[in-house]
């Protein structure tokens, strides 16, 4: 594993300190520092990121508290778990295709819309950075949903009941009990979106239909457009830093806390 | 009781919001038209057959059939090994080895397909049929870790000293006591290696050349210069497999018992 892992990153790692007229040389990370085109484009991707982690947050929390304190049926339960996790077993590219589908301008979103007579005129969704963050949040919410729930599952329901007996209602006992209790779920949850969010190459890439940036696309471009591996190499190295800040401030907030990340069993 | 059906609203909107885009790419599958048209026009299987005789994609998506076949193959042999180790072996840097078991779960996966190009171009071998491999393997290897140690954590060790108390050889036991208990966990790995190869871009766009494109690097072509209703046939092949793998991962293991995390 180290050698299949590390030395690929390791050697990227050299070569993004490596120029072949300058020989060892910090040039690629100083065209970074000093180039503004590149804090533009990190800037649209952690905004993306944060906004991706805040609506699946929302979207994935509600929906995962109905799955474990509301959903009892067995067969309903399954076939909602189903539903919840083909999209994480289909590739992105088929994912990005269904979202051009639904928000083409002639797509089902503003089929639908005009059907309803809510709008007259097709909304331009499509190859923005609202319709990369609609498509994007779609692909993480399963992964968001399952964090959480596992964590909600495994909350003691003695605690919810002696709440009850307590006079608490359902809102302050979730306020009270419920929502602290599953605050790991929603650190490892965030996380997990958040780097994959800041990380992910190909819905953006699908959804911007060339028009919006993120890290990752820039990253392609140097290797696979302009061939300077150097430049591309020092990118990674900043983006894998940047991943690592994320994770730094994670298990600072989490300290000692049990892991409590989605395992598949 | 209003709070029930607020709830039960608002979770029935996210599984349409789920289901929307998937469904779609199926109703426009068969529209006759020739051109992509929602809601579709008509109705044939048409851009099935076409996919299906069409050469480029075949070839695609059998490549990456034979790969995932492959990745799922060594990924199972180490990653069982690997949980066993980690699980049941006492030494130091137990931790640190499995943090970096698991780490490619959130690291960058362009960043490591990137770092792959970069180190199969060096050693000689990028753009072949065993680099693709290998990067698949550091990105799959880490779900089968996950599911077996979690399967030996509720394991039951004592069936084992039985066996070997009775006189059974440790392969004997191996095969007749552990294998079957931890099964499950084997099959859940075996079908997510398989899916995250079978629908991995991050490392194969840049291992692919012309005579070497997995099936979801051609679809990543096609979604950028060509959308036409055999697209659409082609996703939905790829999600009726995702439907299939659900359903094998529902009967092996249980669905909600392999995703609630009990």
């Amino acid at each position: 594993m180290l050698t299949c892992f590390g030395i690929p990153l390791g050697m990227m790692a050299l070569s993004s300190l490596h120029s072949d007229e300058a020989g060892w040389t910090l040039a690629n990370y100083g065209r970074i520092i000093g180039s503004a085109y590149f804090w533009g484009v990190l800037i649209s991707t952690l905004r993306l990121a944060a906004i991706v982690t805040a609506s699946t947050l929302i979207l994935g929390y509600t929906l995962a508290y109905y799955i474990v304190f509301h959903l009892h049926n067995g067969i309903a339960r399954r076939v909602v778990y189903a539903i919840l996790i083909t999209p994480l077993f289909t590739s992105a590219i088929v994912l990005s295709f269904g979202w051009i589908l639904m928000l083409g301008p002639a797509g089902a979103i503003n089929h639908w819309l005009r059907a309803l007579g809510i709008i007259d005129r097709p909304l331009d969704l499509l190859y923005s950075w609202t319709g990369i963050a609609i498509a994007l949040t779609y692909t993480m919410l399963p992964l968001m949903v399952l964090t959480i729930s596992s964590v909600l599952q495994n909350i003691d329901r003695v605690l919810l009941a002696a709440s009850a007996d307590l006079g608490g209602g359902p809102f302050a006992t979730f306020v009270a009990v419920t929502f602290p209790l599953s605050l790991p779920g929603v650190a490892t949850g965030s996380l997990i979106v958040f780097a994959l969010s800041v990380s992910a190459y190909v819905v953006p890439s699908i959804m911007s239909g060339g028009r919006h940036l993120v890290i990752s696309m820039l990253i392609y471009q140097q290797y696979m457009v302009v061939f300077d591996f150097g430049f591309g190499a020092a990118l990674s190295i900043v983006l894998l830093i940047v991943t690592f800040i994320i994770i730094g401030i994670y298990s600072v907030v989490l300290e000692r806390s049990s892991s409590t990340a989605w395992e598949p069993t | 009781m209003i709070r029930r059906v607020l709830l039960g609203s608002f979770a029935g909107l996210m599984l349409c919001y789920l289901a929307a885009p998937l469904v779609v790419i199926f109703a426009v599958s068969i529209t006759t038209t020739r051109f992509l048209k929602f809601p579709p026009m008509g109705f044939t299987f048409n851009w099935y057959v076409q996919f299906f005789s069409d050469a480029n994609y075949m070839d695609a998506f059998w490549l990456s059939i034979r790969l995932a076949v492959v990745v799922t193959i060594i990924a199972l042999l180490l990653g069982v090994t690997a949980g066993f180790v980690l699980s049941r072996g006492d030494f130091r840097g137990k931790n640190a080895i499995s943090a970096a078991f698991l780490s490619p779960l959130v690291l960058p996966t362009v960043v490591f397909g990137v770092a792959m190009l970069q180190f199969a171009t060096i050693l000689g071998f990028a753009h072949s049929f065993i680099s693709l491999v290998i990067g698949h393997i550091v990105v799959v290897l880490p779900y089968v870790v996950r599911t077996t140690l979690a399967t030996l954590a509720r394991f039951d060790t004592t069936t084992e000293e039985a066996a070997l108390d009775l006189g059974a050889r440790p392969f004997t036991t191996f095969m007749l006591v552990t294998l079957p208990q931890i099964k499950s966990g084997i099959i859940a790995g075996g079908l997510f290696a398989f899916i995250f190869s079978y629908s991995n871009v991050e490392i194969s766009i840049f291992q692919s050349r012309d005579a070497l494109i997995t099936f979801p690097v051609k679809l990543f072509d096609y979604v950028q210069y060509s959308l036409d209703p055999l697209l659409a046939a082609a996703s939905a092949i790829t999600v009726l497999f995702a439907i299939a793998a659900i359903i094998l991962l529902d009967l092996a293991v249980g669905i909600d018992k392999a995703l609630s995390g009990r």
